[in-house]
């Protein structure tokens, strides 16, 4: 047969027919061209199949969402916690006749924005809690 | 994979999403460009999939895979030819036996990537294919769309090629 070139990586790839196998095998025992040759690219074949495998980076894969809440849910749980603060707070000036229990005006604010974000009828009462 | 599922997009993403990745990389030299690769191949499977019929799926996937890459590279109107990032060093340092053994190892695979990237695309795809996924002459004639017998031709005139430039 004539050089096998092309046939020679397929040899190595497993790729040939029984008989194709048995004329390059053939070929390679009387040409020292070709032995060199099946030599040189088995070893680059190996060179590549070795190189190293990398890891995926991270966040390439999906991962399953994290549950959260929509986010109408949690401003009406903030102007739930808000106004039941509120009537605490008040609630205890009442019967106790004192000053009202010291309160964050900062957080409580918010859950008031929060409940007239929601609920836009919503009416304020006032009630004193200025300063001790 | 039998071919009568139709699987999920998770578990594409997480069966093949390595091999993808790793596809991506040796045939750009750079991680970030296989990272933007394999997300865009990542997107095209889930919106293939709706449509995708059981058959050869590796056949299918590595179409769209290759497809993706083609029309990602033509859009970044560059073919890639970058030289293996520090990165690779890195991840090769920790695991050899020694610091010098190590350290050739890492120059081999920096020189045998070089070599790839050195090698016409054609050829560059054909080798990865076979040598990187692990396809046979037939899936990877079926994803390029050409004859077996121009695979067995790049994948071995690449070889030799690469021969060449590492001698």
């Amino acid at each position: 047969m004539t050089h096998p070139g092309d046939l020679l990586s397929a040899l190595l790839d497993g790729e040939l027919t029984a008989a194709e196998r048995r004329d390059v095998h053939t070929h390679l025992e009387s040409c020292a061209r070709c032995r060199d040759e099946y030599e040189a690219v088995r070893a680059t074949r190996d060179a590549v199949r070795e190189l190293p495998l990398l890891d995926l980076p991270p966040g390439l894969l999906p991962t399953p969402a994290p549950a959260r809440r929509p986010v109408l849910a949690r401003a009406w749980t903030w102007a739930a916690a808000g106004a039941a603060a509120a009537a605490l707070a008040i609630g205890i000036g009442l019967a106790t006749g004192s000053a009202p229990a010291p309160m964050d005006l900062d957080t409580f604010a918010e859950h008031h924005t929060a409940r007239v974000l929601v609920q836009p009828g919503f009416q304020t009462v006032r009630a004193d809690v200025g300063a001790p | 994979m039998t071919d009568e599922t139709v699987p999920s997009w998770e578990e594409v993403a997480h069966r093949y999403g390595r091999t993808i990745y790793n596809f991506a990389y040796r045939l750009t030299g750079d991680r970030d460009d296989a990272y933007d690769l394999s997300q865009e191949v990542l997107l095209r499977v889930r919106k293939g999939l709706r449509s995708y019929r059981p058959g050869s799926f590796e056949g299918w996937l590595w179409r769209i895979t290759r497809n993706a890459f083609i029309d990602e590279t033509r859009r970044r109107k560059r073919r890639p030819t970058v030289p293996l990032p520090e990165a690779d060093r890195s991840a090769a340092m920790g695991t050899a036996p020694s610091a010098d053994e190590a350290l050739a190892a890492v120059r081999l695979d920096d020189e045998i990537q070089s070599a790839l990237l050195a090698l016409p695309y054609d050829f560059r795809e054909a080798v990865v294919l076979c040598d990187v996924v692990g396809l046979t002459y037939d899936e990877i004639a079926e994803t390029a769309g050409v004859p077996v017998g121009t695979v067995r031709s790049r994948i071995h005139r690449g070889r030799a090629m690469m021969r060449e430039r590492l001698a």
